[in-house]
């Protein structure tokens, strides 16, 4: 492994059954190994955790901003 | 047939009608003429109620509005008669296609899908849509995404706000935008590794909002021979060139492409004040009578409500919503649990026999949302309603002598939604056209077919084995 993808990339553990369940699932897929199937099914749940943990999408300013246009575009009265 | 596939092109032109796209404009369109000549196509049928927010995401998620919870643009807060919170990309819990074929290692770029801000995860890329507060906001998935988009066309422009008089600033101003929203459309599928495309060009409605009454001659307010005649014409032979130029750039022996709406377009016949209506109907108390105010307009959270004696009130925009005044569920509510389906119906029955400013029947439509759904989830109005079959639009604002106004109370606008908009989709290997109609439910199943994946959901694919 170059020393830049050591610096990218570490190791972690998982059992081998689950191991051996994922590489059956990508078969013919676009993923091309198990680790890129792992990282991207760990971002999405980390993505929808922290939507979840998002109290505010809008802040009081951005929400009367948003408001404004919908109200001059004709979708608010 | 899904076997010559291998990416998909989808391009959404707001409020596309089939009567322009597919007919009337079609001789100067010559990309687009050629892409049909090779396509399944035809009228879309848009989801209830016929707006850009739910209407993209039905479409993308194959699921209806009751089921994402959206019934528009706002939502009230509960059981409050005055806040409303706004539809965002995290209030869709449903998957979309792109979230379909990510699970499947495909990588997508998202452009302009609304609601898509804040920009959520994707396997791929993705730029919000127009309810984005502003540029300063981060808008696109990856977070480093912005700094590209910046950098290929400067300041992105995600809406022009269309209702004022100011008419060559708004054209020109729209002209920019949809140039840009190409241009980043085509740097992205120039630049990244992509199996699907999806994007939503916001300028067609726009246009057809803010132009119609010049272009269209039966329209009430038509003006004859205005120099903004040919406005919506020209935008339409744009939308051509800026798509002539995205198709240089897939190969047509395995690239799908289809050009959808999320709704139809027509003239605007006017505005019915819902809320003066129902004070006149003796069904909404405001303290002192009534609401005279002919300088301006009044919001009715402006108004001092006698909420103890109101039986309902609604909210305007291209659709009416109508909200019921019952007792433990409204702060003040006086309509008894038992009866709400007795007062519904009968405030059903005087809206569906309200007729025109001359007397003329109108084709007014009331649905119920637990039952025009399978299911009705979130903060759902008690009725919808579309006036005249949507060629009157609702004003919320009180304060007028009557309730039929000729223009719209918030700023010109001489168009409205009309249930049908537009789907085509070229096929490699399709030697001619075919054509259909279908339901914005039948999106999400076709393209998914397309990729080689199964869903339950409801609508049909509408690709046929002799389509091969």
């Amino acid at each position: 492994m170059s020393e830049d993808k050591k610096k990218k990339y570490t190791t972690v553990s998982i059992p081998t059954p689950l191991y051996e369940k994922i590489k059956k699932r990508i078969e013919d897929t676009g993923f091309t190994s198990v680790s890129d199937y792992v990282t991207y099914v760990l971002r999405e749940v980390l993505a929808s955790l922290e939507e979840e943990e998002k109290e505010e999408v809008f802040s009081k300013e951005e929400e009367e901003k948003v408001k404004e246009r919908l109200r001059a575009l004709g979708y608010l009265d | 047939m899904s076997e010559n596939v291998r990416k998909v092109v989808v391009i959404g032109l707001d409020s596309a009608p089939p009567n322009l796209l597919f007919d009337r404009f079609l001789d100067f369109l010559p990309n687009i003429r050629k892409l049909l000549s090779r396509s399944i196509y035809g009228p879309m049928k848009s989801c209830i109620p016929a707006i850009t927010i739910p209407a993209w995401m039905c479409m993308a998620t194959g699921k209806t509005p009751g089921e994402l919870g959206l019934y528009g643009f706002r939502h009230r807060k509960g059981s409050s008669y005055n806040d409303i919170w706004i539809a965002h990309s995290l209030m869709v819990r449903e998957k979309a296609v792109w979230d379909y074929i990510g699970e499947k290692g495909k990588k997508s770029i998202i452009v302009g899908v609304p609601p898509s801000y804040p920009p959520k995860k994707i396997n791929g890329w993705l730029v919000s849509c127009f309810i984005t507060p502003d540029t300063n906001c981060d808008y696109t998935y990856p977070k480093e995404l912005k700094a590209e988009v910046e950098k290929i066309v400067g300041d992105y422009i995600f809406d022009v706000v269309f209702r004022k008089e100011e008419r060559d600033e708004v054209k020109e101003k729209i002209w920019e935008m949809t140039e840009k929203r190409f241009e980043l459309v085509r740097h992205l599928m120039e630049t990244k590794d992509w199996n699907y495309v999806q994007f939503v060009e916001i300028g067609l409605d726009r246009i057809h909002h803010a132009f119609w009454k010049y272009f269209d001659e039966n329209h009430h307010l038509h003006e004859k021979n205005s120099k903004y005649k040919d406005v919506i014409p020209d935008y339409y032979k744009l939308l051509d060139r800026e798509i002539g130029k995205l198709l240089k750039l897939v190969d047509l022996d395995e690239t799908a492409i289809a050009i959808v709406s999320d709704h139809g377009i027509k003239a605007m016949k006017g505005a019915f004040a819902i809320n003066q209506w129902l004070i006149e109907e003796g069904l909404l108390k405001v303290k002192g009578g009534k609401v005279i105010n002919r300088e301006c307009p009044t919001r009715l959270d402006k108004v001092e409500v006698d909420w103890d004696r109101s039986v309902a009130w609604a909210w305007g925009g291209y659709y009416s919503r109508v909200f019921l005044n019952v007792k433990g569920r409204e702060a003040k509510g006086i309509i008894n649990p038992d009866d709400y389906g007795k007062v519904r119906d009968e405030i059903a029955e005087m809206l569906k026999n309200i007729r025109g400013p001359n007397g003329e029947k109108w084709d007014t439509k009331v649905f119920y949302p637990e039952r025009l759904y399978p299911v009705a989830k979130g903060d759902k109005p008690d009725m919808m309603v579309y006036f005249d079959n949507l060629s009157w639009r609702a004003a919320g604002t009180v304060g007028y002598d009557s309730p039929y106004l000729r223009e719209n109370d918030t700023g010109p606008d001489d168009a409205v939604h009309d249930e049908y908009g537009v789907f085509s989709l070229y096929l490699p290997g399709l030697e001619k056209k075919r054509e259909i109609t279908c339901t914005i439910y039948d999106f999400a199943p076709t393209i998914l077919k397309l990729f080689g994946v199964k869903s339950a959901l409801m609508g049909e694919c509408l690709i046929c084995a002799r389509d091969s």
